[in-house]
């Protein structure tokens, strides 16, 4: 077909393992099945995309390739695409225990204990979730080039709520992994759920306004995703809805701050290779305060530049899109003490209950599980339902110490109705001026 | 020009053939099929980028073995002998619970205005769309970032071992644009059952509000009467309200509206309910279970008044379902739903008196679903008074709780607008807490 100037198949199917125990009981413990295909042709300017379920990989594929180019005739973009030399598929990290070798009564058994490890006393309701998906992904594209693999994913949260006098209040604890099953010897995240739930009985809400803020490693991580890494995505960029566009080595943050995404690192968003069969590897979106590098597809790459193709990730059924996957603050070299004595007087924040990003406008939400006031350095009161807001441009800079206790944090991402599994990391960072949002009055 | 026609997957043989293999390993069997296509148009920048189309199909299988409830789905029908085996695999592991049986036939209300059978899924639809919504942008300074047009139908078939067999289809339609103007984003969509899009307004409201939002000055903290759209209302309703009034979670202690049965809980001057009868894009005759839809006041006038339940949840704890049985897609189990939510109370224009406008909010998944405290950023703030748009709020956090909210609604407005699977205004709050910067 003459006006085919490229065209791609990524075909996954897979099982997706459930279970859910809710109070002790065994709710719901399953396996289910899935198969989509997503065909991309580009045509003479933009893409069509066909999306099906129970593609045959054995079929000739021309009358998919065809009717694909039919609906790119309605495009109206210059699409084009960049050279992707760097091909080439990393080994998937070998399970340390293989999830589909363990059978769903022995996964129930395991997530059962975790959930009754929550049931402490003032505990009204106990909740434990474990989701595994085995996924086969085989690629072609008209190049020639052509991969397939397997990956595991699987991990568990558990939730605690807590009651008394009429409060309600619950800790979350989770854990998901690409190496293996994470169910054995976890009983103590049910119980430390059920801690943080207790303890919230007792924490006072947070009052907001600008102070000093402490972020732990797994809100400072989301703090990197939504306030830098959202921004640095070159399809945003691309269509000028990124404050971060046109800010190649411009510096935006402290000399101290080296964000990155990497999605060849054996965290929960690891990637053996990308959407398009670009290779996976590191990209500096931040070095030394300064804007170093985009995240690109060979779409974006072509247009955009700065930056690096092998970003583009696809959830199943879906067409590719440019995603983080791994993304992490560099180390400094504070201790924890020292953060919080630097501190002096602000907040502490905990753990995430996720975040939000207008990178157009460059402003970014999210909200922590809990906190502590700090008052002469020295940890306080519990605080809850804090959330903290800022300017992308403007809260970098207010970066003034990192720790040199890099911890990383899996959840989900998403972006274009499309979710991904990621990971976020960073060591303790000290905010120097943050805007945190609570509804407490005193 | 390229037309996906549709060709409905004869269904009936593969459905007769998992009932009849189900039911003699069973004591009842499920089977819940759902097809669906659609065409779209995605535009980068003011240009289209891509044009998408789409076939989908799932098949789920519940079966109940002795109270013990299994459930499987696969999206390939030649697979179906192996998504029953684990759906049965899946009902050994279950615990069990008190059950009293699959929905017979029954009467089912008159179909709502969901399925538009003229719909024709052609390309050159969404082309002229994102067209419309691009004149309508061109009628303010702002620049396009992106947009998209969708058209879609579908379709679900359930049928049980008790005889139950039902059919349903529904048409979407859908279209949205996003607009830039300096640091001041925009952005605004439409929706609905039927090809009765207005995609010019989309264009002129999102380029309007990246416009008007540039050079927006900052606000001090303090309490503001807000104007919430139904955009931003939704999101509380969505994130906080729905949680709350399922049935499971108020039996498991998991909900602040547990136990509060006839004690008014929001504004007494508000009824809240899930009305499947409406032109809205949940609408249905029957739940995803097959018990037939109906209308459920969740408040009324302020009084809490019903939870939502589905089967499972109704058995367990004496109740009798409400028909709130949604699925999430193809091959999703069923589980406690809203069909369309709606809010009702004294209608009033809400924009006369000065207050702060808030178009939408940034974070409303990370609120306290337990207790409903929030504290999210504005989106699209504005000062507005004599209904008209006045000087912009350029960003605030907005902290406090979706349940007191609702107990500070000084006025309803009079028009409803889509979103999502609900029909919502917007609300005039008094008093409400914004953290400036």
């Amino acid at each position: 077909m003459d006006n085919v100037r490229y065209y791609d198949i990524r075909h996954v199917r897979g099982s997706a393992t459930h279970v859910d125990i809710d109070n002790g009981v065994v709710e719901s413990a399953g396996t289910s099945f899935y198969d989509q295909a997503v065909v991309r042709v580009l045509g003479p300017q933009g893409w069509g995309i066909l999306t099906l379920e129970n593609f045959d990989p054995d079929a000739p594929c021309d009358r998919l390739i065809a009717r694909a180019l039919e609906l790119a005739a309605i495009t109206g973009d210059e699409v084009e695409l960049s050279d992707a030399p760097q091909r080439g598929v990393l080994p998937v990290p070998k399970a340390s225990e293989d999830p589909a070798g363990v059978s769903l009564e022995e996964k129930t058994e395991l997530l059962s204990s975790i959930e009754g490890a929550a049931k402490l006393t003032g505990i009204v309701n106990t909740r434990a979730r474990y989701a595994e998906s085995i996924e086969e992904v085989r690629f072609v594209d008209s190049s020639g080039c052509e991969y397939s693999y397997t990956i595991p994913r699987c991990g568990f949260s558990v939730v605690a709520v807590a009651s008394r006098n009429g409060e309600m209040q619950m800790g979350r604890e989770s854990s998901y992994t690409i190496q293996g099953l994470n169910l054995r010897h976890k009983q103590e995240m049910g119980e430390k759920a059920a801690q943080t739930a207790l303890a919230l009985l007792d924490a006072k809400a947070a009052k907001g306004g600008r102070m000093r803020a402490v972020l732990d490693p797994e809100l400072a991580g989301v703090f990197a995703h939504e306030a830098v890494g959202h921004a640095s995505e070159g399809d945003l960029i691309r269509e000028g809805n990124s404050v971060l566009a046109g800010k190649i080595g411009e510096s935006i943050g402290s000399p101290l701050l080296t964000i990155v995404d990497d999605p060849s690192l054996p965290y929960f968003g690891f990637e053996p290779v990308d959407a398009e069969g670009v290779a996976v590897g590191r990209t500096e979106l931040i070095r030394g305060g300064r804007v170093n590098a985009y995240m690109h597809s060979r779409q974006t790459l072509a247009a955009v530049g700065n930056g690096f193709a092998g970003h583009a990730r696809a959830e199943p059924g879906e067409p590719p899109l440019v995603r983080m996957s791994n993304t992490f603050i560099e180390e400094g070299d504070a201790s924890y003490d020292e953060i919080i004595a630097e501190c002096r007087n602000g907040v502490l924040l905990q753990g995430s209950r996720g975040g939000q990003v207008d990178p157009g406008r460059g402003v970014f939400q999210f909200n922590a599980e809990y906190g502590y006031i700090i008052e002469n350095g020295e940890i306080g009161t519990m605080v809850r339902d804090v959330s903290l807001s800022g300017d992308i441009l403007g809260t970098l800079h207010a970066i003034t110490l990192l720790g040199n206790d890099r911890e990383m944090h899996e959840g989900y991402c998403g972006k274009g109705g499309q979710s991904v599994p990621v990971s976020d990391g960073s060591p303790h960072v000290l905010l120097e001026d943050a805007v945190v949002g609570g509804n407490g009055t005193d | 020009m390229c037309s996906l026609k549709m060709r409905w997957w004869v269904a009936m043989e593969l459905i007769d053939a998992i009932l009849r293999a189900g039911a003699s390993k069973a004591d009842e069997v499920e089977v819940y099929i759902s097809e669906g296509e659609s065409i779209s148009a995605e535009m980068k920048r003011d240009r289209i980028e891509n044009a998408g189309g789409s076939k989908g199909f799932g098949i789920g299988i519940r079966v109940i073995v002795g109270g013990r409830i299994g459930v499987s789905s696969t999206a390939n029908p030649n697979d179906w002998e192996v998504c029953l085996a684990a759906a049965l695999a899946s009902a050994r592991l279950a615990h069990p619970q008190e059950w009293g049986g699959l929905p017979c036939p029954a009467p089912l209300p008159d179909a709502p205005q969901i399925n538009d059978a003229t719909l024709r899924l052609d390309a050159a639809t969404p082309r002229s769309i994102c067209r419309e919504m691009l004149a309508g942008a061109a009628e303010h300074d702002a620049a396009v970032t992106g947009g998209s047009a969708s058209l879609a139908r579908g379709k679900v078939t359930i049928a049980n071992t008790s005889g139950l067999l039902y059919e349903q289809e529904r048409t979407s339609t859908g279209c949205s644009l996003e607009c830039i103007h300096e640091r001041s984003t925009g952005f605004e969509f439409d929706a609905s059952p039927f090809m009765d899009l207005n995609p010019h307004r989309v264009g002129e409201q999102a380029a309007f509000f990246a416009e008007h939002g540039a050079g927006a000055g900052e606000i001090a903290t303090g309490d503001y009467d807000l104007v919430l759209s139904p955009v931003a209302l939704s999101q509380f309703l969505g994130y906080v309200l729905e949680p709350a009034l399922s049935g499971r979670n108020v039996h498991a202690g998991r909900s602040w509206l547990a136990g509060k049965i006839g004690e008014t809980c929001i504004g007494e001057e508000i009824s809240v309910f899930d009305d499947p009868s409406r032109r809205g894009l949940g609408s249905t005759r029957f739940d995803a279970e097959g018990v037939p839809a109906r209308k459920i006041t969740f408040f009324d006038h302020g009084v809490l008044a019903h939870y939502a339940y589905d089967l499972r949840t109704a058995y367990r704890y004496g109740q009798e379902s409400t028909g709130s049985a949604v699925r999430d897609g193809p091959g999703g189990a069923p589980a406690i739903g809203v069909h369309t939510m709606v809010i009702d109370g004294p209608r009033d224009t809400v924009d006369d008196d000065r207050a702060v406008y808030v178009n939408d909010i940034v974070g409303a998944h990370t609120a306290n679903p337990l207790t409903g405290d929030f504290s999210v950023e504005l989106s699209n703030a504005t000062w507005i008074e004599d209904g008209e748009f006045d000087e912009p709020v350029r960003s605030a956090m907005f902290a406090g709780n979706v349940f007191d909210l609702l107990g500070a609604v000084a006025a309803i407005g009079r028009e409803e607008r889509i979103v999502g699977s609900a029909i919502l205004p917007a609300l005039r709050l008094n008093k409400q807490h914004l953290i400036g910067k």
